[in-house]
């Protein structure tokens, strides 16, 4: 077996040491590099910096703990900059496992902030049926959500005058882990209840957002850790999103030294087989 | 009988799919108020199929047990956090904080559901990165591009790339706001016409295999 | 510290580290995690749907409000259910006709709408602009409104449509135009992948962050115990693994 073939074929455990240690390492040890901040945040970050005080913004919490690393310091970074900007507040999920933890962070997030239930901000909780939800919500809200995910009757609640209708609300941002999420939200919601709509969404979901993105059909996109970071740069209140992104920044590095390493190995190998072919 | 069995469910779902496909060009307060209702059923109905969804689950793990096939003592394990989970989250009304208290379901699913599931995605990342050294080689043109595509965008989204080649970050937004984005698109535009399809061959009833199988 | 949080934290830790063990290879460890995480899955998905659909959808509307049409929804649904039921199992097809028909019914007018005409609008915006009367072409890469990009997305829409769907011999033009979907698709793919990676790697750093916190003494090390304590067990069952006598070969 010659050195390139017993290159390729590493025990991956060695690999998964590499990977692991380049996450470890940047943790206990950050640089802190910079970080820039792209347009598709700023669409998001601009529009709300935009909305004047008691405007209505509804945050959808559209995914599962197995998202959490990725949307959770979004979600974080939203609810400050919207409870810095006094917006009433209404938090949902249209993922039944990410219920508990959408209540944890609009709860947190605004007894940080100094708010209060039910004129300050409302968790709806979450409901089946998913774009039948959004259309609901669309026709009449209340209905939707007869009652908060602490049993209070929504018509009564202050946060909630005069919202009727998705029609009522300023802006909705959907932290999608999937396609119950900005998908649904612009085809079921804004396409007929014209609100206007921006997205977070998790890196794997990214690339196929940005057809919505061109078209202005979303007006901005917080795609991933990096997009919770740079979201977390413009509000300037650093959290986990930019404390990890160094360790992001060491495992790209480190992928892409094994790519490279792979396709020398490989390119070594074809060429020691030509020479073998030749002789 | 058989009308009843056979044409009447094709029946609705052709009644229900043309008058709800031409309810979105009529905006009549009384065709508004219909798609208020019927959509607030749709929610109370996802409720049914969910119960649907776990409930194979509970038969396939019974079996496991009553059998005692191997590996039914997961099963068990299965079925003692199911009911656990349960039990306590109806003891405590279905709700993890009552009152600005974590409830003992609400125990349940922060320390344990959410790191479980959490855990079992973040352990992708050691085999994206073993299957990455393992089978991303540039073995044609082609490969080479999706290659270098990757690379580039790798590099351009975090804060290390930018800064050694700092050329990365603005490619990286040229790639995803217009070569993938044009491909995204076409892709988008060809199955949103295949869903259609498929919905007007639903409404049509050339389409029947949701109805499933079982006795006619 | 509360003790429910510092066990909690405890229980977290070590679940995440049984799920962990199996980057070592398939353990008993890791399976008890495993059916663990779905059991308590699909105990807390029962619970939700019952607190938000029977208690919160249906029993307050019904009885405290006085909305009895939610009868109708009630009755759909539970010939769903009909399906456990072998001699009524076509009952439940009725209610399956209902869903798929207005779901169907629903998304044709709004999918042609959001992802047909909008999307074929975006892509054929004019590909020279108009300034002060006189026709003007923008080169600009970097921004993706320019002309130059508008001509790009056109191309790479069209080339990768006639990819998908023209099953003709692929010879001359055709074959060009494919050829050229092709190289769009792999560019596509490659971002896709890339941005893959980042996502794969961020759920890393967001488990060993938590690992990290609960590593510190306000939470008793647990981290580091139960780091201990997982490899000892592991290593403890690899032994007996290998200790057992091999199964006879033919």
């Amino acid at each position: 077996m010659s050195f390139a073939e017993r290159m390729l074929q590493i025990d991956r455990r060695i690999i998964f040491l590499v990977i692991g240690l380049c996450t470890l390492i940047p943790l206990f040890y950050p640089v802190g590099l910079a970080i820039k901040v792209g347009p598709e945040v700023r669409g998001v970050y601009n529009y709300i910096e935009s909305l004047p005080e008691g405007s209505v913004f509804l945050l959808s919490l559209d995914f599962d703990p197995a998202s959490k690393p990725e949307l959770y310091p979004q979600a974080v970074a939203l609810l400050r900059h919207a409870f810095k900007k006094n917006l009433r507040v209404i938090g949902m999920t249209l993922w039944l496992p990410g219920t508990g933890m959408a209540n944890e962070v609009i709860t947190r997030v605004a007894e940080e902030m100094g708010k209060e239930a039910g004129k300050d901000y409302v968790f709806l909780g979450w409901s089946p049926g998913g774009s039948s939800v959004i259309i609901n919500m669309g026709q009449d809200l209340y209905k939707a959500f007869p009652t908060d995910y602490n049993n209070q009757p929504t018509k009564d609640l202050a946060v909630l005058k005069d919202v009727k209708t998705l029609r009522d609300v300023s802006y909705v941002v959907s932290l999608a882990a999937g396609s119950t999420g900005i998908e649904s939200w612009y085809v079921f919601g804004k396409d007929k209840y014209k609100f206007e709509l921006g997205g977070g969404c998790t890196g794997v979901i990214a690339p196929g957002l940005y057809p919505l993105l061109r078209s202005g059909q979303i007006n901005g996109l917080i795609g991933g850790l990096r997009g919770a970071a740079e979201y977390e740069v413009l509000i300037g209140q650093k959290g986990r999103a930019v404390a990890g992104m160094d360790a992001q920044s060491a495992t790209h590095v480190a992928i892409i030294i094994l790519v490279m390493l792979c396709n020398t190995f490989y390119l070594m190998l074809r060429k020691g087989q030509r020479r073998a072919g030749q002789a | 009988m058989i009308f009843l069995k056979r044409q009447l469910p094709l029946l609705i779902t052709f009644v229900t799919g043309i008058v709800f496909a031409a309810q979105y060009y009529v905006p009549h307060p009384a065709s508004e108020e219909m798609l208020t209702s019927v959509t607030k059923w749709l929610q109370i109905i996802g409720g049914f199929a969910l119960i649907l969804g776990v409930t194979s689950l509970f038969h396939i793990h019974a079996v496991k047990i009553r059998r005692k096939e191997p590996g039914w003592g997961y099963s068990f394990v299965l079925y003692a956090g199911m009911l656990g989970t349960i039990v306590i989250g109806l003891w405590g009304n279905g709700k993890e904080v009552t009152n600005g208290t974590m409830t003992a379901f609400g125990w349940i699913y922060n320390f344990m559901m959410v790191p479980l599931q959490g855990t079992m995605f973040a352990i992708l990342a050691f085999f994206i990165a073993s299957a990455a050294y393992r089978s991303f080689r540039a073995r044609s043109r082609e490969a080479a591009v999706l290659l270098a595509a990757a690379i580039i965008v790798m590099t351009g989204r975090v804060p290390l790339g930018e800064y050694l080649i700092p050329l990365s970050g603005d490619l990286t937004q040229w790639i995803l706001n217009v070569l993938n984005a044009s491909v995204r698109r076409a892709i988008l535009i060809g199955i949103s016409l295949g869903a259609v399809a498929l919905s007007l061959k639903i409404i049509f009833g050339i389409e029947r295999s949701y109805l499933g199988g079982g006795k006619e | 510290m509360p003790f429910d949080i510092l066990f909690g934290a405890w229980v977290a830790t070590g679940l995440t580290l049984f799920i962990f063990t199996f980057l070592y290879k398939d353990n008993p460890l890791f399976k008890l995690a495993e059916h663990l995480y779905v059991g308590v899955s699909v105990g807390y998905t029962i619970v939700k749907a019952y607190d938000t659909v029977v208690i919160r959808l249906i029993y307050e509307p019904m009885v405290k409000q006085g909305d009895w049409s939610l009868l109708i929804p009630l009755g759909i649904g539970s010939l769903m259910l009909a399906r456990y039921v072998p001699k009524a199992t076509w009952l439940s097809r009725i209610a399956f006709a209902f869903i798929v028909g207005v779901g169907s019914g629903l998304a044709i007018p709004r999918v042609i709408s959001s992802f047909i005409l909008k999307q074929v609008e975006d892509t054929v915006r004019p590909l020279v602009s108009i300034v002060g009367g006189s026709p003007s072409f923008t080169f600009s890469l970097l921004d993706p409104a320019s002309n130059l990009n508008a001509v790009i997305l056109l191309v790479g829409v069209v080339s990768v449509l006639f990819y998908f769907f023209f099953s003709i011999e692929h010879h001359g033009p055709v074959r060009i135009a494919a050829h050229t979907g092709i190289i769009f698709l792999m560019i596509a793919f490659g971002a896709a992948f890339g941005y893959t990676v980042m996502a794969r790697m961020s759920l890393l750093i967001g488990r060993l962050t938590d690992l990290i916190e609960y590593a510190e003494p306000r939470y008793g090390r647990a981290s580091l115990w139960l780091i201990a304590a997982t490899v000892a067990l592991l290593a403890a069952w690899s032994v007996k693994q290998r200790r057992q006598p091999a199964p006879p070969t033919e």
